[in-house]
Parts: structure tokens; sequence; C-alpha cells
């Protein structure tokens, strides 16, 4: 009983809750809103968003941060874009994007972890820069000529009514969950994250480490750009504007501590659930969008406090 | 005598189910320096915090002048003259010594005129009778310098009761006689300071009185001339303890584990040379920038040096990281714990393996938890670590247990040579014997052990051989039966001539 008490009054057992409420009032409210078509219709809708915040999981855990990730994403859809009009068949520019994620990702490691600056810094520099690159790709133009199973691929379901995309969140984020909390990598992730010198002290070599990490959520971005051009079967190039925000926001209200060491992929997993059927329901009761990012707003702080508050007393609990 | 100044009338504090404090009353006088001594987890800490305000009894009350008072933090407890200082002394590191002094002065608005400031800062400065440049950045001072700040910070308030949080566990022997003096020039002005240390000669150079506190209750306060060290060790630790300091040789082995020859890093030391022997404890002793803690780093592979050589175990050895350094099988215990040992929030169980990560995976990665947890009960169990279970985070355990974890996640690697940094400062008496102890029983395994320590009776009492350091130079390598306290103290100061390698 006390166990479960305690459960409860963690961030993860409080947004459970709220999640559990917001499916039953939407439920209650809008009878269609439990269909399996309105759920993958939900989830469709921020597809890319949600597999990049997995990979973002893993780069706060480890007391960094990717802001670049929106404009890989844009990079990404731009550069098949551009790649195909030029002759490329799309099979190969698939793993051509790829590379281009993973070299950009790269890049940033190099700088975080070679060079010494912060993540903070260098990534908002490439924020600029991959934005830059993909507007330099596509210009102004809308680029839509894709081959048809590409199109295909990005809006039909691929295993019954699962789209691809889909397919591969869940396996991102079952695979992601795994290794973050039963794996030595993901055991090094919380270290490095709760003190750097001291896993460094440990014979850890936490450059490789961030290295990895950084290199993941590059080519994992690209994936969610090749994704995104799929879905929408067009790029252009703000494709994915301002993403990193949302998806930043996605991984903080799951209780991912922003100074890095706290958090798990169950709250991540949990706060995707709580934001897409939260908005999802508020757009079906003709909410705007500007006050279910307020919404959003209010339970981002509540994500901070929360867990301070329980945590303040059970550290005077404990304190002799 | 007169009224006390501060007195706590049958304080109890609970945390949860623990208790804290049992009924704690105590009377602190104008003018005295009164010692707290008590083993780690005696309440030492909770009873500065119901004092400064940080807790409040759960029964009880504190009483100054003789009226009760709620102290609703140290905010509070300031404005009634209650002050304490830690170990880490808090100065703003971009400010000098004046600014860093009147930094909480507010009451007399946002223009102040600087001469002023100086000259009563001056006024402070020579109160505590430490020479001290006004103009000097606080991150240039020393650790001592930046305490004394701290103290004329607190005068400048109008101290009346300060309480010194172990202020000299990180100073070198000639600082914390400085500080020392400030103490008692205080006392002799008419604070009342409330003196904690686990250095026990300290307390009887300086207290007026003493008490002993055991598992959060009163046991005595006496006159300091009614104490021995023998009769406070005992009230402490509730048993007698004997023999704490008492050389006891190891039997060096004929294997050399490790020969330095010449090692150097530009700028920080140069021309270190000595063997260290399987089965052997070396201590390295020295004031605190003697840069002991850089010749270990350079052996362990974080700063590594620029010139010279390392033979370890025969072979020439030079170790780019601490991963190389591990692999060879050489551990170093950090000094700061907080900082470079361990990861404060995670559990036990994560701390002790960390070193060792291998050990509990599976081929493919995966957390083998089950075995986790054997190895971390099986340290527990083996190095005593007193901790409700293994899941318990770090952060909560006292200053002695997180140390034994520490320890702990080194012995995992199975080292060949234990670099051992400061290994028990700032912990209490009991702890402090069983590390010594933990240290022995590796070197009698067949271990080497270089021991870093500014505690001299540590250093007389562990090291086979004593290498004394200062300003980045070895001075002299003495035999344990030769050594004496003076001795090493004198070569450490430059007070002796450093020895010519023969």
């Amino acid at each position: 009983m006390r166990a479960m008490l305690a459960r409860l009054q963690s961030w993860e057992g409080f947004l459970t809750c709220v999640v559990i409420f917001v499916i039953l009032y939407n439920t209650a409210l809008t009878p269609q809103f439990m269909t399996m078509g309105n759920q993958i219709n939900l989830f469709q809708l921020s597809i890319e968003k949600v597999i990049v915040a997995v990979a973002m999981t893993f780069v706060i855990v480890n007391a960094e941060i990717d802001l670049s990730v929106g404009s890989m994403m844009g990079l990404a859809a731009c550069a098949f874009g551009w790649l195909v009009q030029q002759g490329v068949p799309a099979g190969a520019a698939i793993p051509l994007v790829l590379l281009i994620g993973a070299a950009g990702g790269a890049f940033n490691a190099y700088f975080i972890t070679r060079v010494g600056l912060p993540s903070l810094v260098v990534t908002l520099a490439t924020l600029i820069g991959f934005r830059g690159l993909a507007r330099v790709l596509v210009e102004d133009r809308g680029i839509t000529d894709f081959p048809d199973w590409f199109d295909r691929l990005g809006q039909q379901g691929l295993i019954g009514p699962f789209p691809l995309s889909l397919i591969v969140f869940a396996l991102l984020i079952v695979a992601g969950h795994v290794l973050l909390a039963h794996t030595g990598f993901g055991r090094r992730t919380y270290v490095i994250g709760t003190n750097r010198e001291v896993a460094e002290y440990a014979g850890i070599d936490t450059a490789r480490h961030k290295q990895i990490l950084f290199v993941a959520s590059g080519t994992i971005a690209a994936l969610a750009g090749l994704l995104y051009a799929a879905r929408v079967g067009a790029v252009r190039g703000d494709v994915a504007f301002g993403f990193e925000l949302d998806i930043i926001t996605i991984v903080l209200l799951g209780g991912v501590s922003i100074f890095g060491g706290v958090g798990t992929m169950i709250g991540t997993a949990l706060s995707i659930l709580l934001v897409l059927n939260l908005r999802n329901g508020m757009a079906l009761m003709n909410i705007t969008g500007h006050i279910q990012t307020g919404v959003i707003g209010v339970l981002l702080i509540a994500s901070v406090i929360v867990p301070r508050l329980s945590l303040r007393r059970r550290r005077q609990e404990a304190a002799p | 005598m007169s009224a006390p100044v501060l007195s706590l009338r049958s304080v109890t504090k609970r945390f949860g189910a623990t208790l804290a404090l049992d009924a704690m009353s105590l009377d602190l006088f104008p003018g005295e320096v009164h010692a707290i001594v008590g083993e780690n987890g005696a309440g030492k800490s909770t009873m500065i915090k119901t004092m400064t305000g940080i807790h409040r009894p759960t029964s009880g009350m504190v009483e100054i002048d003789g009226d009760p008072v709620t102290l609703t933090g140290p905010h509070d407890a300031r404005d009634l003259g209650v002050t304490a200082m830690y170990q880490e002394p808090m100065v703003f590191p971009d400010l000098d010594v004046a600014e860093n002094i009147f930094i909480s002065k507010t009451d007399e608005g946002l223009l102040q005129r600087p001469a002023d400031l100086r000259r009563r800062a001056a006024d402070l400065t020579a109160r505590i009778g430490m020479r001290l440049d006004l103009d000097r950045l606080a991150s240039q001072l020393t650790l001592a310098e930046q305490q004394a700040v701290e103290i004329a910070r607190a005068l400048s308030q109008d101290v009346r009761v300060l309480i010194m949080d172990e202020p000299t566990a990180a100073l070198s022997a000639h600082e914390a006689e400085q500080l020392r003096a400030v103490a008692v020039r205080l006392a002799r002005q008419g604070v009342a300071v409330v003196y904690i240390s686990h250095r026990l000669e300290e307390i009887f150079e300086i207290a007026d009185r003493v008490t002993v506190i055991r598992d959060g209750q009163h046991i005595s306060t006496r006159p300091i001339a009614d104490v021995t060290s023998e009769t406070m060790i005992a009230e402490m630790v509730g048993r007698e303890v004997d023999h704490f300091f008492e050389h006891v040789p190891s039997k060096a082995r004929a294997e050399t584990v490790l020969e330095v020859r010449g090692l150097a890093r530009e700028g920080v030391f140069e021309d270190i040379s000595f063997d260290l022997h399987a089965g052997e404890i070396l201590c390295m002793a020295g004031l605190i920038g003697a840069r002991r803690t850089d010749v270990a780093l350079a052996l362990f592979g974080i700063a590594p040096a620029t010139s010279g050589s390392i033979r370890y175990k025969g072979s020439p050895f030079s170790p780019p990281s601490p991963r190389a350094a591990i692999a060879a099988g050489i551990a170093y215990v950090s000094e700061d714990r907080r900082k470079l040992g361990l990861a404060m929030p995670m559990s036990i169980r994560a701390n002790i393996t960390l070193a060792k990560l291998s050990d509990v995976l599976s081929p493919s990665g995966f957390l083998r938890r089950r075995r986790e947890i054997e190895i971390a009960r099986a340290f527990r169990e083996r190095l005593n670590i007193r901790a409700a279970d293994v899941e318990t985070a770090v952060e909560n355990l006292s200053g002695g247990n997180q140390q034994k974890v520490m320890l702990a996640k080194w012995l995992t690697v199975k080292p060949d040579l234990l670099i051992f940094d400061e290994p028990t400062r700032g912990i209490d008496v009991g702890a402090k014997a069983e590390v010594h102890q933990l240290i022995r029983d590796f070197v009698a395994d067949g271990g080497a052990a270089l021991v870093i320590s500014s505690d001299l009776p540590e250093v007389m009492a562990m090291g086979d051989r004593i290498a004394v350091m200062r300003e980045g130079r070895l001075m002299d390598i003495l035999d344990n039966a030769e050594a004496t306290q003076e001795r090493v103290i004198a070569l450490a100061t430059g007070q002796a001539p450093m020895q010519e390698a023969s």
C-alpha cells in the first residue's frame, strides 16, 4: 500500500492518472475519440516529433541538449527532395540522407566533445546552419515529385491499419526503453548525466558516449525528416520548423530533468500519450491551438515543480 | 559565570521514524570555545541546523538570552547573531575581499562608499588577526583566507554565536593553525564559538569546554581540563577503543609494483622518484598545494606527466586515460567524494559497480540486476557500510559510509595499486579506524597502496615509508621508524632541507 502510494506520488504516477483522466474525458465527450482510426490519426499528426523524442530522452538524461533536430529533419527532407530531383533513385537517396543525419550529429559531437563547447551553443548554431542548408537546397520551391511507393509508405497502413512511421516509433521507443533501463549503455548514460567527472574517473569514455548519442540523434532526426516527406508528400524549406521545442517539451514533461541524470523512457512515453490525447481532445472540442499550447505550458511548469516538492519531502525525511 | 547566550532546552528532532536529536540540552556562554564531538551520524549537523533555524525542533525549544525563539531560517538566526560556517567557504570568487565581507549588507542603500567600506573591512580583518589584502579577488585566496573572509562577514553582522563545522578539515597544518587562532581570538572578544572537529588534538588546543554527543543524545559537557582523548573517544563510540594510531608495519615484498623516476609535469611538479613494493603502504605527506594529488593524477592517467618515466609491474607505463590505468590495475580513490568520487543521487549499488560495469553485464550488454545486487550486498557486508539497503542513495549516507562505498567501487576492479587521496578526511574516529584496517587488509593481500594524507597522526600510523612533498618537489622519503611528526612538518614547510637523491 505504501509502495503504491509512493508510486502515485512520482511524476510517472501522476502522468498516468492524468492520461487516463484525459482519455476517459475525451471518450465521454466525443464517442469517436477512442476509435482506432482517430487514435492512429492523432499519432500520425505528430509522429515525426515523437520519434525524435526517443533520442532526445537519451541526450537530455546525459545532461546535454540537441536543438538542431528540427532543422536536421528539415535538412533531411529537403536533401531527399533535391536528390530525387537530381535523378537519384529514391531507394538510394534514403541511405544517403541517413548518412547526412549521422554526419550532422558527428559535427555537433565534434564541437561538444573535442572542442569542449556547450551543446546548447553548438546545436543552436547548427539549428541555424542545417536550416540554412535546407533552404539553399530547395530554394523557394516545393518538391512533390516523389515515387508513388514512397508516398504510399508514408500515408497508408503497412501492417493492417498501422503505417510505417507508427511501427518505427513503436520499435524505437521499446528498444529505447530497454537500452536506457536495462543495459550498461543506459547505466552509463545516467552516470554521465549525473556527474560527468565521476564517470570519467571511473574509466568511462564519456566523450565517445556523447558522440554516439549525438550521431544517433542526428540519424533519427534525419529518419523522421524522411518519414515527414513521405507522409506529406511534399517538402519545402520550412519543413519541421520549430519542432525542436515541441520535442524537448515532450521529454521534459515526461519527467526527464534538464540537468541530466533523471528520467525514464516510460515517462517520455506517458508524456507523448498525454500531449497527443490532450491536443486531440481539445481540438475535438474546438479549443484553439494557442490555448492548447498554453495548457501544455502549464503542465510543463508542473512537471518541474511537483517532483521537486516530493523530493524535498523525501530528502527531509532522510536527512539526519 | 555570565548568562548563556544560546541554549537548547530538551530539543528533540524527528525525521519520519528516525530520532535525530533526543531531548538535547546545551548552554553556550559568551567568550567560550565550545567543542562538540561525536561520530558521524551522532546528530551534530542536525543540532547545528536547529540552532541556525534550518530545522525546527519537533519538541523542546531554542532560547537566546533566556527567551524562547522560533527560528524560521538561517536569515532569521543571523539577525539574532547566530551564524554557521562550513568546510567550503561561501565566497564570491569574482569579488574582492572587502566586497565579499559586506556582500549581505543591504541596509545602507544602493550607494556604498568604497573608501568607507574598505576602512571597515580593515577593522574587521584586524579584529580576527589575519592580514588580508582587501583588493585581492576571493578566487586568489587560500581556503583558510576564504574562511577568514567568511568570519569577517559574520562579524560585520554582529555575530554572537559562531558555529564552525569542521573548519579545518580541508586545510593544511599551517592554515588550520591560523584558523584556530582566529577562533580563540573571537572567543576572547566575547563571541560564543561552537567548534566541531574530528581532529581531537585541535580540540585540546583551543576548546574551553567539550560536549560529547552520541545517537542524538547529550552524553557529557566538561571543562577541557577534565577530559582526555581516551575518555572522549570512549564516550563518542560508547566503548573503549585503543591504539588507533599505533603503527602496524606491513610486510613489504620484494616485488616492485611501481618505479617512478624523475617524473615531472611542466609547471606543476618535478623530479619525483620513488619505488613502491607489493604489500607496502607509502604515505605522501605535505601541505595543501604540495602537488601530491597531481602526482597521483599523472599515475592514474587524468593529467599525464610531461617527462620522466614510470615502470609499473616491470614494464614502462604511461597511461593516457583513467581507462588505461584501471585496465592495468590501478585505482584512484579521489579526495573529493562529491565532485569526483561518487554519483551522489544514485544508489549504493550503482556506485559500487560503476568502475567495473562489465562484471554485471551479460555478453550482449544487458544489466544483470541480481548479480549487481549480490556484489553490492557482499561489499556492504565486507566493508560494514551502514545503510538500510543497497538501494539507498549515496547522498543520504554519512561521510564515513560514503568513503567506504567509494573504496568498494575501487576494490571491484581488483587493483594491484591503490592510490588513496585523503582517505579519512571529515569522517569520524570509528569509520577512520575501519578505513585504515581496510587499507591494511588490502596490502596484506599483496596490494600496494599509495596514501596521500594531510592528517599527520594518520601518516605516522599508516605509512611504512613516508614521502614528504613540498611545492611540487619530493623533499625526502622517511622510514616509519626514523620519522617523527616534527621531522615531517619541518620537511613539508621547508624548515628542513631537501635530501639529495642518493
